[in-house]
C-alpha cells in the first residue's frame, strides 16, 4: 500500500492507495507543529492497517516555497567569477557579493586565471561581515570547475566554519544567472530543510512505518527524503506538481487536458499533453528570479473564489486581491463565490447575503441579481480561459533549433478541462464550454494532490558532455568533470557511459531497484572542424528514467506491477 | 514594457550543412549558443525569443527566379531562415517588439534574383525576401539595407540595383582581394535608382577606427537623408580580426557600437566563420546593443594580445573615398543620368555570374525599361552552364510593385512572346509585384505554374 501526503499551507491531505484504488483519505488543518498534523493524518487513513503493509510514503510540501517567500533563512554571501560578458552591475542579488577576476570560456578553457590576492580579500570580507554561508559560482563552471574548486580549497585551508556550495555541483546546465540563484537558494535552505525531514522521519518512526520515504520534486518525479538534502530547492513547487500528477492519475491515460485548480485568491493552471504533464521550458521562477530547477509548467492567475469584485463607474470589475471571506460567509466585499451562490452553483454561504452582495454591485446600474452574478461569472471564466489559450500559445512558441523540430510543430487543443480545488466546480462548466471541452471533476478531486504524491515515480537524469578534442567529459547532474579514458571516444560509448552514470546515481539515491526503462532524451554530435580537418567531436547525450506515474486510479491500469 | 523588447530568433540549424567540413556547417553557431545561454541573455526582460516559422514558396518566388523551380533550390532550412526574418518583420511592424535579430543560418546576401544554384554559401536572399514581403503586406515603401559583412553583398545589390526605394550600402574588404570580386565605388545603381547603391571597398587590415569613420561620415548621413521606414542590417561578422576568410581587424566592440549607432529595425546574420573566436562574442554584443544592454564588458579572449595599428595611407585613402561618395550621394538628383547610362527605351548590360559553391557559370543579359511614370520593368535573359550538357536558358521578367499600366502590359507581352518562341528558352518566368502574382513556364513539360500571394484582408 502507498501513502501520499501533501503538506500544504492550510491543509495536510493524505491518501492510502491499495492496488490503484483509494482505500482511505483525510484532510486536516496544517498546524504550527508539523508532527501533530502528520500523526493525525496517519491515524485517520491507517485505521485497521498495519504499518508493515505500507510499501512507500511520498510527501509533497510547500515548506521550501514558504521559507523562500518569507525569506526565513540566514543570509548567503556570494563569490562570483563572471569574467567578460554582461556588465557586472547586473549581478545584483541583494546580498554581499564579491566579484573575482578570472574567466573560463564555453569549451572550458581558462582565459583569465584567478588572482590569489582577490580570493583572500573576498574571504576576509565575508568573514568580517560574519557570513556563515557562502556560494561560489563561476561562469561556464559547468564546463570547467577549476576556479570554483580553487576558491573552495582556500576556504577549507583557512579553516573557516562555513557552509559552502559550488555552482557546478548544484546546476550543470548553461545559464550563469540561473546557476547563481539555484546555488544561493540551495545554500540558504539546506539546514531548515533538514529540520523538516527530521520531523517527518520522527513521525513515521513514531507510527512504526519503516518503508522507503520519498519527496516529490517540482518536475513531478520523486527522490528519497534522505538524499533530498543535497538539493532542497528541487522540492520547491512540489505542491502544484502533486495536483497535476493527481489529475493525471484520475483521468484516462493519454488524454490532453487542462488542469484548473481554483483556490481562494489564485488559480493554478497546468497542461497535460497526450497524457504527460508539460514541463516548463525555462527553470522554475522563484521570487522573480529564474533558476535551474526543472519544474512542471504552472501558470498562477491572481483570480479565485475570494477575489474582490467592485463597481467602478458603470463597470463591474474583478480585482486580484482578497480582503476577507466572501460576503455570503460574513466577509466585507462581494466575491465570485457570492455569484456562484446566487446562481445555485455552490452549497457554501448564505443565499440572502449573496443576493445582497449582488445588489450592492448591480443596484445602481439597474441590474438584477442574476444579471450581476452572470457578469461576474463571465469575468472569472474569461480571465481563466484567456490564460489557458496563452499557455497553449506559448507552448507552441517555444524555440526550435533544428529543422526537424520546426517541421514537427503541431497545434494541440485539449479535450477536457479538469477541475480540482475548492472553487473549481462552480466555474468549470463555463470554462469548459468556452474552450469547447468536456468539464470533468474527478472523484477524490479534493485530495488530488495527495493522490499525485502517492503515484509519483522516481526520476533520474544524466546529461553527459564530451569534448574529444580536449579529451574531457562532464556529468551535468553530478558536477563531475574528468578525462576521457576510453579513446577513441564516440557516440555509442558516450551513451554507454551516460547509462553507467545513471546507474551509479540510482545506487547513490537508493533507487537501483525501481529504475525501470531508461530513455535517451537528447543526442547531439558536432564535428569540430578546423582548417577543413575534423579535430574532434562534441557529444551531448541525456538519458533519463521514463517519466510517468505508477497507477491510474480506478481504471484497473496498474503500472506498478509491470 | 512589451514594445520595448528586442525580438530574437535563434535558428542555428543544428541538423543542416552544405557539406560536413564546409564553413557553413552544423557547428557554426554552437559556441554562440553556449555563450548566449550561459550569459542568460534570453532570460532578460529586454529580450524575447521567438520560434522560427517557414516562409512560403510564394514569399521566395516574389524575389527569386529559381531554376527550374523554387522547390529545387531551397531546403527547409532556407525556408526557416527566411521565415525567421519575416516573422520578426511582422512583430516589428505590429509594434510587438522594437527591433529584432534573426540569428539564423543559412545566410543569403550573395543570392541574386536568378538562382541556378548556391553561390557564396547562399541560395535565398533573406533580406530581399523580407523587403518584398513588407512592401506587399504592410505597404512599406522605403527600406535601407546596410551590409556589414566582409564580402560584398552582391546578391542584395543585384536584386535592388534598379529600385529607387531601396537604399543599399555595403562596406567590405576590397573586391580585388576577396570573394566575390565586386563592390567597387562605381557600382552606384541603375539609371532609375542612381546612388541608391553605395559601395565602400576597404583596404585589408583596417580596424574599428576606419569602420566607424565610414559609419559616421557616410552611412549615417546618407541614411538620415534617405529617411527609410525600415532599416535592415546584413550582419555579417567576418570583418572580425580572427576571421579565417577575411583580412579585416574589426572587434566585437566595434560591431556593437555600430549596431547602436545604426539602430536597425532588424539585424540578419550573414557570414562570419571564426566560429569560436568571433561569433560567440560578436553575436552576443550585437544582441546586447539592439536590446540597449550595456555591452562594454564583452571582450574577446585574445583581444589584448593583438595589435590594431592601421596604415595611415590606407586610412587617408578611405577618407577620400568617403568624401567622394558623399558628394555623389548629395548630387544624386542633379546628376545627368543620360550621360552615364545613355538614352533610349531600355538600359541594358551584360553580366557574368559565377556560382562558387555549385560551379555554375551564368551569363546574363539584363534590360530595364526606362519609364517616366514608374521604375520600369526588368527583363533578364540568363544562360547557365553547369558541367557538361546543354545550358539552361531562362527568360525572366520582373514588374515592380508600383509599375505603371503601360509597363505592366508590355511586360506581359514579353512573357507571352517568350513562351511562343519555343527554340530560345527552357523556362520563362514572370514576377508581377503589382498584383503579387508569379508565373513560371517550363517548355519541355509544356506547363505553366502560377502562385499568388494572400488576398487583401486575408
Amino acid at each position: 500500500m502507498y501513502i501520499g501526503l501533501d503538506v500544504g499551507g492550510t491543509y495536510t491531505d493524505a491518501v492510502l492507495l491499495e492496488k490503484g484504488q483509494v482505500r482511505a483519505w483525510s484532510k486536516v488543518p496544517t498546524r504550527q507543529d508539523l508532527l501533530t498534523s502528520l500523526l493525525e493524518s496517519f491515524d485517520m487513513i491507517m485505521t485497521g492497517v498495519h504499518a508493515d503493509l505500507i510499501e512507500r510514503v511520498v510527501l509533497s510540501t510547500t515548506m521550501i516555497t514558504n521559507l523562500i517567500a518569507e525569506k526565513k533563512y540566514d543570509p548567503v554571501g556570494l563569490i562570483l567569477i563572471p569574467g567578460p560578458g554582461l556588465d557586472h552591475s547586473h549581478y545584483n542579488y541583494n546580498t554581499e557579493t564579491c566579484i573575482l577576476s578570472g574567466a573560463i570560456d564555453y569549451r572550458g578553457r581558462e582565459i583569465v586565471p584567478l588572482s590569489p590576492g582577490e580570493v583572500e580579500g573576498a574571504l576576509e570580507r565575508m568573514a568580517s561581515l560574519n557570513y556563515k554561508k557562502v556560494a561560489v559560482i563561476g561562469k561556464f563552471s559547468s564546463r570547467n570547475n577549476k576556479h570554483e574548486k580553487e576558491v573552495f580549497k582556500r576556504i577549507q585551508q583557512a579553516n573557516l566554519d562555513w557552509q559552502v556550495e559550488m555552482g557546478h555541483q548544484v546546476a550543470g546546465q548553461l545559464n550563469f544567472p540561473r546557476r547563481v540563484m539555484s546555488t544561493l537558494l540551495t545554500c540558504a535552505t539546506r539546514d531548515k530543510y533538514q529540520f523538516f525531514t527530521d520531523s517527518v522521519l520522527a513521525a513515521l518512526d513514531n507510527r512504526g512505518i519503516k518503508c522507503p520515504v520519498y519527496i516529490l520534486k517540482a518536475d513531478g518525479g520523486t527522490m528519497p527524503l534522505k538524499t533530498s538534502l543535497a538539493a532542497p530547492v528541487e522540492t520547491i513547487f512540489s505542491g502544484p506538481a502533486a495536483s497535476i500528477l493527481g489529475v493525471q492519475a484520475l483521468i484516462p491515460p493519454g488524454e490532453t487536458a487542462v488542469v484548473v485548480d481554483i483556490g481562494g485568491t489564485t488559480s493554478d493552471l497546468a497542461l497535460i499533453l497526450s497524457g504527460q504533464p508539460l514541463l516548463s521550458s525555462k527553470g522554475a521562477n522563484i521570487d522573480g528570479q529564474m533558476t535551474h530547477v526543472r519544474a512542471l509548467a504552472v501558470k498562477s492567475v491572481p483570480v479565485g473564489g475570494d477575489s474582490v469584485v467592485e463597481r467602478v463607474g458603470r463597470e463591474i470589475i474583478l480585482l486580484s486581491e482578497r480582503i476577507g471571506p466572501p460576503y455570503c460567509m460574513g466577509g466585507p466585499m462581494p466575491t465570485p463565490t457570492d455569484a456562484l451562490k446566487v446562481l445555485g452553483l455552490t452549497r457554501l454561504g448564505d443565499l440572502n447575503r449573496a443576493k445582497e452582495a449582488m445588489q450592492i454591485l448591480g443596484g445602481p446600474l439597474g441590474m438584477r441579481e442574476w444579471e450581476v452574478a452572470a457578469r461576474i461569472m463571465m469575468l472569472v471564466t474569461g480571465t481563466i480561459t484567456s490564460e489557458i489559450a496563452g499557455m497553449f500559445r506559448s507552448w507552441e512558441q517555444e524555440p526550435a533549433y533544428r529543422v526537424w523540430e520546426v517541421l514537427q510543430k503541431k497545434k494541440v487543443r485539449p479535450d477536457t478541462v479538469v477541475g480540482v480545488g475548492g472553487a473549481a466546480s462552480g466555474f468549470l462548466t463555463q470554462i469548459a464550454a468556452a474552450l469547447d471541452c468536456y468539464p470533468v471533476i474527478p472523484p477524490y478531486a479534493r485530495v488530488a494532490n495527495a493522490i499525485g504524491a502517492a503515484v509519483a515515480r522516481p526520476t533520474l537524469q544524466v546529461s553527459l558532455r564530451a569534448d574529444t578534442e580536449q579529451g574531457t567529459f562532464s556529468i551535468q547532474e553530478e558536477g563531475f568533470q574528468g578525462p576521457i579514458e576510453d579513446a577513441p571516444f564516440n557516440e555509442d560509448k558516450a551513451l554507454e557511459l551516460a547509462r553507467k552514470w545513471l546507474w551509479k546515481r540510482a545506487e547513490k539515491y537508493g533507487l537501483k531497484d525501481n529504475l525501470g526503462d531508461v530513455e535517451v532524451i537528447r543526442k547531439e554530435v558536432f564535428n569540430m572542424v578546423r582548417d577543413w580537418v575534423t579535430r574532434g567531436k562534441l557529444i551531448d547525450v541525456s538519458v533519463q528514467t521514463k517519466r510517468g506515474i505508477l497507477h491510474y486510479i480506478g481504471t484497473g491500469v496498474d503500472k506498478g506491477e509491470k | 514594457m512589451r514594445n520595448k523588447q528586442t525580438g530574437v530568433i535563434f535558428f542555428p540549424a543544428f541538423d543542416w550543412a552544405i557539406t560536413p567540413t564546409h564553413p557553413e556547417r552544423e557547428e557554426r553557431l554552437l559556441y554562440t549558443r553556449d555563450q548566449i545561454f550561459e550569459e542568460g541573455l534570453l532570460d532578460m526582460p529586454e529580450i524575447a525569443e521567438f520560434p522560427p516559422k517557414l516562409a512560403t514558396i510564394h514569399d521566395i518566388a516574389r524575389v527569386h527566379f529559381c531554376v527550374p523551380r523554387v522547390q529545387s533550390q531551397v531546403t527547409e532550412a532556407h525556408m526557416i531562415a527566411a521565415g525567421a526574418a519575416l516573422s520578426l518583420g511582422d512583430s516589428i511592424i505590429k509594434g510587438e517588439i522594437k527591433n529584432g535579430f534573426a540569428m539564423v543560418r543559412p545566410p543569403g546576401h550573395h543570392a541574386m534574383r536568378v538562382v541556378h544554384g548556391n553561390r557564396g554559401f547562399c541560395n535565398i536572399n533573406n533580406e530581399a525576401v523580407l523587403v518584398e514581403y513588407l512592401r506587399r503586406r504592410y505597404g512599406i515603401k522605403k527600406v535601407a539595407i546596410v551590409d556589414s559583412d566582409v564580402h560584398h553583398g552582391d546578391g542584395t545589390q543585384e536584386i535592388f540595383y534598379h529600385d529607387p526605394n531601396v537604399l543599399f550600402i555595403s562596406f567590405h574588404q576590397d573586391g580585388r582581394t576577396i570573394y566575390p570580386g565586386s563592390g567597387f565605388t562605381h557600382e552606384l545603381g541603375g539609371p532609375g535608382a542612381f546612388a541608391r547603391t553605395i559601395n565602400i571597398p576597404l583596404p585589408p587590415g583596417m580596424t574599428d577606427r576606419t569602420f566607424h569613420y565610414v559609419v559616421d561620415n557616410l552611412v549615417l548621413p546618407v541614411i538620415s537623408d534617405f529617411q527609410p521606414e525600415f532599416i535592415i542590417n546584413s550582419a555579417g561578422q567576418d570583418n572580425h580580426y580572427t576571421d579565417p576568410l577575411g583580412s579585416m581587424k574589426f572587434t566585437a566592440q566595434g560591431y556593437a557600437e555600430f549596431t547602436r549607432k545604426l539602430n536597425p529595425h532588424l539585424a540578419v546574420l550573414e557570414g562570419g566563420y571564426a566560429i569560436e573566436t568571433a561569433l560567440p562574442y560578436v553575436n552576443m554584443s550585437i544582441l546586447m546593443a539592439l536590446a540597449g544592454i550595456n555591452f562594454s564588458n564583452v571582450r574577446e579572449p585574445d583581444l589584448a594580445g593583438n595589435s590594431f595599428k592601421e596604415n595611415p595611407d590606407r586610412f587617408a585613402q578611405v577618407q577620400r573615398m568617403v568624401e567622394e561618395l558623399l558628394a555623389v550621394w548629395q548630387r544624386r538628383d542633379q546628376t545627368d543620368i543620360e550621360k552615364i547610362f545613355g538614352g533610349g527605351k531600355f538600359y541594358q548590360r551584360k553580366k557574368y555570374i559565377y556560382y562558387d559553391t555549385d560551379y555554375i557559370e551564368e551569363e546574363q543579359f539584363e534590360k530595364v525599361r526606362i519609364c517616366g511614370a514608374c521604375p520600369g520593368y526588368l527583363i533578364i535573359e540568363s544562360k547557365a552552364h553547369r558541367g557538361y550538357g546543354e545550358p539552361a536558358r531562362v527568360l525572366a521578367i520582373s514588374i515592380p510593385i508600383d509599375a505603371c499600366q503601360n509597363c505592366q502590359t508590355e511586360a506581359y507581352s514579353w512573357y507571352d512572346r517568350g513562351i511562343q518562341d519555343k527554340r530560345q528558352y527552357n523556362f520563362v518566368k514572370l514576377q508581377d509585384k503589382s498584383t503579387d502574382t508569379c508565373l513560371s513556364y517550363d517548355r519541355d513539360k509544356k506547363q505553366e505554374w502560377k502562385s499568388e500571394g494572400p488576398k487583401p484582408g486575408v
